[in-house]
């Protein structure tokens, strides 16, 4: 493609100063869309910051709210942050195998129509809104039985599955194939090769893969609005029974009209976004760290 | 050589004595499994929805979809998705119109005007934006954005631009479609940004350097070359935007007011499919209701389904005109 | 031979963690195992989510049960019931007929006592402001738009009103306290009978919604000129300003025990399926307060947790309603209450 049609038209010398005059105004105008974005994320966290670190304390974590506190007990949301970990948790153990093992078969031994078809699949997944996978996990999970920790954690592992197949996809096709083939070449059966030469290379990608699909999920509410949320005040560890968790109690302090139950959703933010920014950025600079590692063998 | 070649490959070797090998088979049915199990999923998703949804189809039929009504009033219930599609549409409308040209700016300030040591860090804080969970920015959308925008920018808007419908007198308590927009403007700019720089960053060299021996300005060598030779590209990142803002209900209905009339003012509440059903699906008191609610998470998700393969479509379209070919290890 | 170490330790790694998750599992889940049929589960009326709440902790501390309670509207209460998705459900209105065959052998049980107030947010005002009936059916159909209308105006002589819009506040779900309101509206108003009607959810003229209660509060809170409903523990709880109401005989009374006790004594027997019906009441009770309403628990007759659920609700109904009075909720009047025994006995396994 020549720059002659690409542009489709040949070029016009005269009118230079207009010319140059409308490209400043054109790098200005990206500059200021780059201070916009900067300025969004900024006040963002900012507010957070400014109105949660105030009501941050140990409370905040380790007391059971108290609904319609007449007197000032100390309370917090203790019950919804062992409720994340216990269905985040859950959600890992579920979607981690799975989203492993379709990477292996699709990288590994899938002929190319079943890779693209179950690839097209994935991207399908990954494209359904989390609130028709939580009434999908109503309808297969909750009605009849009841809302449970273990639902809601069926239902983030649909959301961490296709992100975990998709990261593995890339790290295994990124591991060079003259392994596989000195491997293979040297009698190794396929199954070996995958598992003790091509997975041990993949480990600090899927890795990395993991901790942004779980900074994905632990922020998510949608899916676990029907699933999970007829929830007591007490502290749980059970997820046979619903079980609280932070966003779902962000979700409905925000809704509140007490200025107490601002602040603590204000708290929960802060910790939710320190949470998932913290493991957002260390798992970026694991994956750049890694493939700096492959592409310098 | 593929994976497969190498296989029949391996497999053709002279090895003395060798037997079936069942590690093999094993790992390909387990994973092959998986595959199978992941496909077997999205078809469930897909029939668990319309079953879900079936009481409200056999009733209203495909008249439902144009209907404006939601009247859950025992008696005299009625229900339609008009006006929540309506609300979709010019939420989803908007915020792709506020964000595209910023997102550009974004993509264009960082691979052709920053300087390269500000390049990562700024990447990385747009980057940052998309990992803001929606109830966060909802929270932040209720109490300092909701606010804020109905004492100053909506009262601004009226006064000016009044004789407009689409600025009619601002809402009470901040919460309207029109807040609505800007926080998915704010989701799927980042989005469309990413996905935009690294289109960018794949123009070839060549092309942008003959633009500029030619003589050309910046800003023209961007309009003339690098856009078009991106352009499919950008299309699947507007689209990938498009999706995420249509799916979004938590920080939509945290801002959105509610409502079920089609009103012009932007700054009136309303609901969009998401929305509503997130508002309304705990609280749903009749089997006729409840199914409704699931039709509307079944138009959301022919919607859904549309613009992501619309999207993919696209990216492999665009890849084939550049020659580019997808997928497997080289 | 490739080193088999590094998969044979991977391997091990997962059945380790594997191994781990499950007990941790199994722990989790066999802890509670001795405290099954403790928890007693509800959800529904946000109206009495202020008194129930109360009850958690005394409640654990009598019998060990752990009460869990979640305020998703009365609808969204019965519908849970209906599902059996929790052991009671909670609503301010009562069953409809086919609402009691579609729950299958349940029954409703009045349980509290409490009145719906009309919050405002008016700055610069005084609290306690005066209205009537007709007056606040027309400023919820819209026709009366601003504080300083001569028709509020009236009522209030002497007190400076602005011109402040008038915004309405409404319940988006499914509300018991919307059926309270929409009742009482309809027998003081013939336009919103006619018009409008009555019901767990109407379509509203005019106005924003919020979800629950507390929605309702919130935007009255936030919104200068707003005016909303809910029970008057939520105004008290936000610190929000409400209306003094104009009973049938004339009188103006506040939603506070007094004006409570007042309405309740214009029904005293509850109908077969024990509801009760005590809006805008005659004006032979000159201390009403017409905007009050009797709340219910709805329980199935046969139940695997009877004898915990019968255990509790007489607790409710007797010892839970000393918690009442500082939330305002009156205790239950004593037909009531002889009534409401009654019934819970009636609950088998």
């Amino acid at each position: 493609m020549s720059t002659q049609e690409v542009t489709g038209h040949g070029l016009r010398v005269d009118g230079l100063g207009r010319r140059k005059a409308v490209n400043r105004l054109m790098e200005s105008l990206a500059w200021v869309a780059a201070l916009i974005a900067i300025a969004i994320l900024g006040v963002v966290v900012f507010s957070v910051a400014r109105r949660g670190l105030p009501a941050l304390n140990l409370d905040l974590l380790t007391k059971d709210p108290i609904p319609f506190s007449l007197t000032n007990q100390p309370q917090g949301l203790a019950n919804a942050f062992v409720g994340t970990i216990v269905i985040v948790s859950l959600a890992t153990l579920m979607a981690l195998p799975v989203g492993i093992l379709v990477a292996i078969y699709l990288n590994e031994f899938a002929p190319a129509p079943i890779r693209n078809g179950v690839t097209m699949i994935l991207d399908i997944l990954n494209g359904v809104p989390a609130i028709v996978i939580g009434i999908f996990v109503f309808g297969l999970f909750v009605v009849g039985h009841g809302q449970s920790g273990w639902a809601g954690a069926f239902a983030l592992a649909c959301l961490m599955l296709p992100l975990v197949s998709r990261s593995t996809m890339e790290i295994l096709a990124l591991v060079p194939n003259s392994l596989r083939e000195a491997s293979l070449g040297l009698g190794v059966a396929r199954w070996r090769t995958t598992l003790s030469i091509v997975l041990p290379q993949s480990v600090g990608g899927i890795l990395t893969g993991t901790v942004l699909a779980i900074a994905r999920v632990a922020g998510e509410t949608a899916p676990l609005l029907f699933v999970s949320s007829f929830v007591g005040t007490k502290t749980s560890w059970n997820p046979l029974h619903a079980l609280q968790s932070v966003p779902v109690a962000i979700f409905e302090l925000s809704e509140s009209p007490d200025p107490a139950d601002h602040a603590r959703a204000w708290a929960a933010a802060f910790v939710l976004l320190m949470f998932i920014l913290l493991a957002s950025l260390g798992a970026r600079w694991l994956a750049t760290r890694n493939r700096r590692k492959m592409m310098g063998r | 050589m593929t994976s497969a070649e190498l296989t029949a490959d391996a497999a053709r070797r002279p090895f003395t004595g060798r037997r079936v090998q069942w590690g093999d088979l094993i790992l390909q049915v387990v994973a092959g499994g998986a595959a199978l199990g992941v496909t077997v999923l999205v078809g469930l998703i897909i029939w668990k929805v319309v079953e879900g949804a079936r009481l409200s189809i056999q009733t209203y039929g495909l008249g439902f979809i144009f209907r404006v009504a939601w009247n859950p009033v025992l008696g005299h219930e009625l229900y339609g998705a008009g006006s929540f599609i309506f609300g979709t549409a010019v939420t989803s409308f908007f915020a792709l119109l506020l964000a595209a040209p910023i997102s550009m700016g974004i993509a264009l300030y960082l691979t052709e005007l920053a300087p390269a040591v500000i390049r990562g860090p700024v990447t990385a804080l747009v980057e940052t934006l998309a990992a803001i969970p929606s109830v966060v920015l909802g929270l932040w959308g209720i109490l300092v954005l909701g606010p804020a925008l109905r004492t100053t920018i909506q009262p601004w808007l009226h006064d000016g631009l009044g004789f407009i419908p689409l600025f009619g007198p601002p809402s009470s308590s901040g919460a309207s479609i029109f807040t609505a927009i800007i926080i998915l403007a704010i989701m799927i700019l980042p989005i469309v940004s990413s996905i935009s720089r690294e289109l960018f960053l794949g123009v070839p060299s060549e092309l942008k350097e003959g633009a500029y021996g030619l003589g050309v300005t910046r800003w023209e060598v961007v309009r003339g070359v690098m856009f078009p030779y991106a352009s499919g590209g950008i299309a699947a990142a507007l689209i990938l935007g498009l999706g995420r803002a249509l799916g979004e209900a938590i920080a939509v209905t945290q801002v959105i007011g509610g409502g079920v009339f089609i009103h012009w003012n932007l700054f009136s509440g309303g609901d969009t499919l998401a929305s509503k059903i997130a508002a309304s699906y705990q609280g749903s008191t009749t089997k006729l209701q409840t199914a409704s609610l699931i039709y509307l998470g079944l138009i959301l998700l022919v919607f859904s389904l549309i613009v992501n393969l619309l999207a993919q479509w696209i990216v492999r379209r665009s890849a084939r005109k550049h020659g580019i070919v997808r997928g497997g290890h080289a | 031979m490739p080193k088999l170490g590094f998969s044979i330790r991977i391997a091990t790694a997962l059945a380790a963690a594997a191994l781990v998750a499950a007990l941790v599992a199994t722990a989790a889940v066999a802890r509670p195992a001795k405290h099954a049929g403790t928890t007693i589960s509800g959800a529904g009326s946000t109206f009495v989510q202020p008194l129930v709440s109360q009850w958690i902790s005394p409640l654990g501390s009598a019998y060990g049960y752990e009460l869990q309670y979640s305020g998703v509207g009365s609808g969204a209460g019965i519908a849970a019931i209906t599902a059996r998705t929790v052991d009671f459900g909670a609503s301010d209105a009562p069953l409809t007929p086919d609402q009691f065959s579609a729950c299958n052998g349940c029954e409703q049980i009045p349980w509290a006592l409490g009145a719906t107030s009309i919050m405002y947010n008016l700055p610069g005002a005084p609290n306690l402001l005066k209205m009537d009936g007709p007056t606040l059916a027309k400023i919820f159909m819209g026709q009366i738009t601003t504080w300083n209308d001569p028709a509020i105006a009236k009522l209030n002589p002497g007190v400076n009103l602005p011109s402040t819009k008038i915004s309405i506040a409404h319940r988006s779900d499914n509300s018991g306290t919307t059926f309270n309101f929409t009742d009482y509206l309809s027998s003081v108003s013939p336009a919103w009978s006619s018009q409008i009607g009555r019901g767990v959810a109407v379509n509203w003229p005019v106005g924003s919604g919020g979800k629950g209660s507390s929605g309702v509060a919130a935007i009255v809170s936030q919104t200068p000129g707003a005016i909303g409903y809910a029970d008057v523990a939520y105004a008290i709880h936000n610190h929000l300003d409400y209306f003094r109401m104009k009973n049938s005989s004339g009188k103006y009374a506040t939603p506070g025990l007094r004006g409570m006790l007042a309405a309740a004594q214009s029904d005293q027997k509850p109908a077969a399926d024990n509801s009760l019906s005590i809006v805008n009441p005659p004006k032979k009770y000159p201390n009403a307060y017409p905007i009050s309403t009797f709340t219910y628990v709805i329980v199935p007759l046969q139940s695997s947790k009877a004898p915990d659920l019968k255990k509790f609700l007489f607790w409710a109904v007797t010892k839970g309603q000393t918690y009442g009075p500082k939330l305002l909720f009156a205790p239950l009047p004593k037909s009531v209450l002889v009534v409401a025994e009654k019934a819970i006995a009636k609950i088998h396994s």
